[in-house]
C-alpha cells in the first residue's frame, strides 16, 4: 500500500513554521497551535508536524546537504524559501515520501508562498538530492545536530556524559502519563488502558505514572476530558514527593504554569494543605486553571511577579515552597527540539541571575523550619548547583538536604537527572531548609 | 539484499491465491528481507509478497514514515474486527491511482514471525487499513475491485495507456 502524499498547502505551512521557529524565535508549542488552525485535515497536519520536528532534529545536517546544493547561499530575505528547502530534503532523505511527490508538491508550495522566481530553483535542488545518496561531510555540529557553544558547554560541564547527552537530546521520547489518584487509581487506569489495546506499564520510580508503549493522541486515551490523568514526564512526576508535604501546611507553588506539579500536589493531598500558585504570566495561568477544571481541583491563584514580594505576600510565612524555576530547559531538548535554536550562552547568563533572585525572594517568605524545592528543567550547573551555592553560603539559615536517592545523580547541593537517565527527562532538585533562629 | 520487481496491474498473477507458508527456513527470512527493501524503495508502507510474484502468505509493513518500525507477517489471519473507517489508498501494483476504501476500524491479527513463532497484534487507524490492504493481495484482491464497474474501467485504461507509453 502506498499513501498519498500530503497537498502543497501543508508543505508551505510547514516551511512557514519553521521560517518563524528558526529565525524568528517562535516557540514550537505555539507554531502546532497555529498549525492546527491552518491545516484542516488530520492527516496532513499530522505530515506537517513530525516534518517540523524531524528538520528540527536534522537540521543541521540537512542545512549541510543544503549548502553543496545550492551553487550561492540564498537572500536574507528567501528564508522561507529554505525552509521549505530543508523540509522538502527531510521529506527525500528521512521520510518515506516519493521522490517525484516531494519534487512537485514543493514546487507548488513555492508558487503559494508568493515566490514562483524559486519553483525552478526547489524542483532542480530536490530533484539533485534524490538523484545522489545523502553523504555529508561529518563535523561535530552536524555529527550532534545542535549549535557548536551547546556541544561545547557540555563537554565543560559533563566531560564523561556530553555525547550521551545530546544523542538523548536527538531521541523521540516516550509519552508519559500520570493517573489522577482522585478519580483513579494506576492499576485501574493501566486495566483501563489495556481494555482499548493501548500497551502502557507503570514507571519505575514515580507512584502516579504511566509509560505508554506508543504515543498516542490524547484525546484517544480513555477519560482524559474526565481528568483521569495529565502527560507529564516521570522525572516532573518525582518533584511533588521530595515536597513531604503534610496536612495543615501552607504552601507555595511560585512559578506554577502551567501547572503540571501544582496540580499533582493537589492530587496528593486534596484540600489537606493551603496552596497557592503563583505566576507572572496572567495568560499562563489561565491554562492552569483549565487544567484544574478538567482535573476537578482548585486552590488560589494569583498573577504575579514571585520576586516582587510588596505585590502579593500577605506576610504568613509558607512551609513549603516549590520554587520550578524559569530555566533553559536544557534538559528536554527531546521534547522541544526548536530550545537549541532559541538559547544563546547570554541567556544562560541571564537566567542563572533570575534564579539567583527567585531563590533570594522566595527564602525570605519560607518559614523557620520550612523546606524550599529548587527545580529546573536543565542541565547546566550554572542554572542549578550554583544558583544554590549562591544562597547557601551568604545566607547563614540555610541547610542542604542531602538528596540520596536511586533515580538521580548526586550533585554537590543537589541531584541531577540527565536526558534520557531512565528514560526520563533531564532535571536539576535541590531541596533547602531553613533553621530556626539562634535564641 | 535485493530489490524485487513489483507487479502491476492488470497482470493475471495479482490474481493468484497465496499458499500458506510450511517451512520458516532461510529463503522465507530472505523474502522478508527483500520484500522490506523493495517497499522502503518504492516507496510504500506494506508489500505482500503477491505483488512480487511469490505466492506464499507473508506481508511486510511500516507505517511509520521513518523507516523505524519495520513489520512482517506470515500466514496472517484477521480474527477480530470492529468499525468502519473510510481511507484514501493508494498501491504499489496500481500507481498513481489514489481511492477512498471503506475498511474494518480495527482488526486484531494472528500471525507468525519469521522464525514460526506466532504472536497477535491489535492495530487500528492506518496500520489496520494496510494490513487489510496487504492481506486482500494474498487473496488475489485489489483495493480498486471495492469501487464502481465504471472507475474500475477508467483505471484499467489509464494504466493500459502509461503502459503502452512505456512500451
Amino acid at each position: 500500500m502506498v499513501l498519498k502524499s500530503a497537498p502543497s498547502s501543508a508543505r508551505s505551512a510547514t516551511a512557514q513554521a519553521l521560517y518563524k521557529i528558526v529565525h524568528e524565535g517562535q516557540s514550537l508549542t505555539r507554531s502546532t497551535r497555529s498549525l492546527a488552525e491552518r491545516i484542516d485535515d488530520p492527516r496532513d497536519r499530522a505530515f506537517a508536524q513530525s516534518c517540523i520536528y524531524g528538520v528540527l532534529r536534522h537540521y543541521y545536517s540537512l542545512q549541510a546537504l543544503l549548502d553543496q546544493l545550492l551553487k550561492k547561499p540564498l537572500r536574507r530575505k528567501d528564508a522561507d524559501i529554505e525552509a521549505l528547502l530543508l523540509s522538502g530534503l527531510y521529506q527525500i532523505k528521512l521520510m518515506n515520501v516519493p521522490a517525484h511527490a516531494a519534487v512537485s508538491s514543493n514546487v507548488e508550495a513555492a508558487r503559494s508562498l508568493n515566490k514562483s522566481w524559486a519553483c525552478g530553483l526547489v524542483n532542480a535542488v530536490l530533484r539533485k538530492a534524490s538523484a545522489q545518496p545523502l553523504t555529508l561531510e561529518r563535523d561535530r555540529t552536524t555529527h550532534f545536530e545542535h549549535p557548536s557553544w551547546l556541544v561545547e558547554r557540555l563537554q565543560v560541564d559533563y566531560p564523561d556524559d556530553w555525547e550521551s547527552i545530546l544523542n538523548a537530546n536527538n531521541e523521540h521520547p516516550p509519552m508519559t502519563l500520570r493517573v489522577n489518584r482522585l478519580q483513579s487509581s494506576r492499576a485501574d487506569y493501566l486495566a483501563a488502558l489495556g481494555d482499548t489495546n493501548l500497551p502502557a506499564e507503570p514507571t519505575r520510580f514515580s507512584d502516579d505514572g504511566v509509560l505508554l508503549t506508543h504515543s498516542s493522541p490524547v484525546a484517544q486515551l480513555p477519560g482524559f476530558e474526565q481528568g483521569l490523568f495529565s502527560v507529564q514526564d516521570e522525572a516532573a512526576q518525582l518533584a511533588t514527593g521530595l515536597l513531604e508535604l503534610e496536612p495543615g501546611q501552607r504552601v507555595l507553588d511560585a512559578c506554577a504554569a502551567p501547572g503540571g506539579k501544582t496540580t499533582h500536589i493537589l492530587e496528593r493531598v486534596e484540600n489537606a494543605v493551603e496552596l497557592l500558585a503563583l505566576d507572572l504570566d496572567a495568560g499562563r495561568l489561565e491554562d492552569v486553571k483549565a487544567n484544574f477544571a478538567r482535573l476537578g481541583l482548585s486552590c488560589s491563584t494569583l498573577a504575579a511577579d514571585a520576586t516582587d514580594i510588596d505585590t502579593w505576600w500577605d506576610g504568613k510565612y509558607f512551609d513549603r515552597i516549590l520554587l520550578d524555576a524559569p530555566c533553559s530547559a536544557s534538559g528536554i531538548i527531546r521534547r522541544h527540539p526548536d530550545i537549541r535554536f532559541h538559547r544563546s550562552p547570554e541567556d544562560i547568563a541571564e537566567l542563572a541571575d533570575r534564579q539567583r533572585k527567585l531563590l533570594a525572594s522566595m527564602w525570605s517568605v519560607l518559614a523557620p523550619g520550612g523546606t524550599l524545592l529548587y527545580v529546573t528543567c536543565s542541565v547546566f550547573p550554572a542554572e542549578n548547583d550554583a544558583v544554590i551555592a549562591h544562597l547557601a553560603e551568604a545566607t547563614a539559615d540555610a541547610s542542604v538536604d542531602i538528596l540520596d536517592i536511586a533515580w538521580a545523580r548526586r550533585t554537590k547541593f543537589g541531584c541531577q537527572i540527565l536526558p534520557g537517565d531512565h528514560g526520563m527527562d533531564g532535571f536539576y532538585y535541590a531541596r533547602l531548609s531553613k533553621g530556626h533562629p539562634a535564641i | 539484499m535485493a530489490l524485487r520487481q513489483i507487479l502491476h496491474h492488470p497482470d493475471p498473477r495479482l490474481r493468484n491465491k497465496a499458499s500458506p507458508v510450511a517451512s520458516f527456513d532461510a529463503e522465507l527470512g530472505k523474502l522478508i528481507d527483500d520484500m522490506l527493501e523493495t517497499m522502503y524503495d518504492a516507496p510504500g508502507i506494506g508489500l505482500a509478497a503477491t505483488q512480487v510474484n511469490v505466492h506464499q502468505r507473508v506481508v511486510v509493513i511500516d507505517v511509520s514514515g521513518e523507516k523505524s518500525t519495520p513489520l512482517h507477517f506470515v500466514n496472517p489471519v484477521i480474527a477480530e474486527t470492529t468499525g468502519e473507517e473510510e481511507m484514501e489508498e493508494g498501491c504499489l501494483s496500481v500507481p498513481g491511482v489514489f481511492e477512498t476504501v471503506c475498511r474494518a476500524e480495527e482488526v486484531l491479527i494472528h500471525a507468525f514471525d519469521r522464525n514460526g513463532d506466532p504472536f497477535e497484534m491489535n492495530a487500528d487507524g492506518l496500520l489496520a487499513v494496510c494490513i487489510q490492504h496487504e492481506i486482500d493481495h494474498l487473496d488475489g484482491k485489489l483495493f480498486v475491485d471495492y469501487l464502481s464497474q465504471l472507475k474500475q474501467l477508467r483505471i484499467r485504461k489509464k494504466l493500459a495507456k502509461e503502459q503502452r507509453q512505456y512500451d
